[in-house]
């Protein structure tokens, strides 16, 4: 059994009055008990087209499991993005340098052909890195 | 202009055969832009107590494409409960108890951040939102 631990630090001196400081550390388990996860998958992809792919296919993962995924813009363009999805649903948009870290429900409902995937699309087409780790 | 930083360390001394230590730091700035996020939600903290779903954060139309950053906390100790996290109609994932998650979110038209407890006995939560835009009246 593995012991991975997951830490978050928040934290700023003048967004509120008083300063902000969060910090919160995960003991990353499988769905349910105090049993370590213990599968890793980590990559780097540099993408040259701004069409929406697959960053992450449902296929290999349990469905309904503990799946946790760290993904990361590592360029450093402000105005340059990632957008981020799981199946037809957008998250968000991960500008150069931003991170982002959250549970993953790589299910398969049934309902499309694509049905959890982790989508990524750039926002343009000249040469944009993502790196991404799944622990499950 | 407001600085504030999201660092997220990952650590493992055995989930392989290299030790795992990775640190990463971002600054979270307005949408395209190097200027800093001035809102907050601050830290809020809830203790649910009933297993319906809820919207934890609406979406609002003038948060639409900005840099929203949400942090979500499952502050629960028994390891058999757990939060599912969903945009929309669509799920994300489980918070299990001491889990927390860490995303931007795009505020698509209609697409609330809800939450929906496992258990309706006494589950914390806390969640924050650094963003900018007005997201309520």
């Amino acid at each position: 059994m593995a012991t991975t631990t997951a830490t978050i630090n928040i934290a700023s001196a003048d967004l509120t009055d008083n300063a902000l400081n969060i910090t919160n550390t995960a003991t990353l388990n499988k769905k349910g008990n105090l049993e370590g996860l213990d599968t890793i998958i980590s990559a780097t992809k540099t993408f040259t087209s701004n069409s929406v792919v697959d960053l992450l296919p449902i296929a290999g993962f349990q469905g309904d499991a503990s799946v946790k995924v760290y993904i990361a813009n590592t360029g450093t363009s402000e105005s340059d993005y990632f957008t981020i999805g799981i199946d037809d649903e957008e998250i968000g948009r991960l500008y150069g340098g931003d991170w982002m870290f959250m549970p993953w429900n790589a299910n398969d409902d049934g309902t499309d052909a694509n049905d959890d995937d982790i989508t990524i699309k750039p926002s343009v087409s000249t040469a944009m890195t993502a790196e991404y780790i799944v622990f499950s | 202009m407001a600085t504030t930083t999201a660092t997220i360390t990952l650590s493992s001394a055995d989930i392989q055969s290299d030790v795992l230590a990775l640190t990463k730091q971002a600054t979270l700035n307005k949408a395209g832009t190097t200027t800093g996020l001035d809102q907050t939600t601050g830290l809020n903290k809830i203790i649910f107590t009933s297993v319906s779903a809820i919207t934890l954060i609406p979406e609002t139309a003038a948060g639409l494409n900005k840099a929203a950053k949400v942090y979500i906390a499952n502050k629960s100790t028994d390891a058999s409960e757990f939060v599912t996290i969903t945009i929309h109609a669509q799920k994300i994932g489980k918070l299990y108890a001491g889990d927390w998650m860490f995303i931007p979110w795009s505020q698509i038209d209609g697409n609330d951040l809800k939450l929906t407890p496992s258990v309706a006995t006494a589950l914390p939560v806390e969640y924050m939102m650094i963003h900018e835009g007005i997201t309520t009246a």
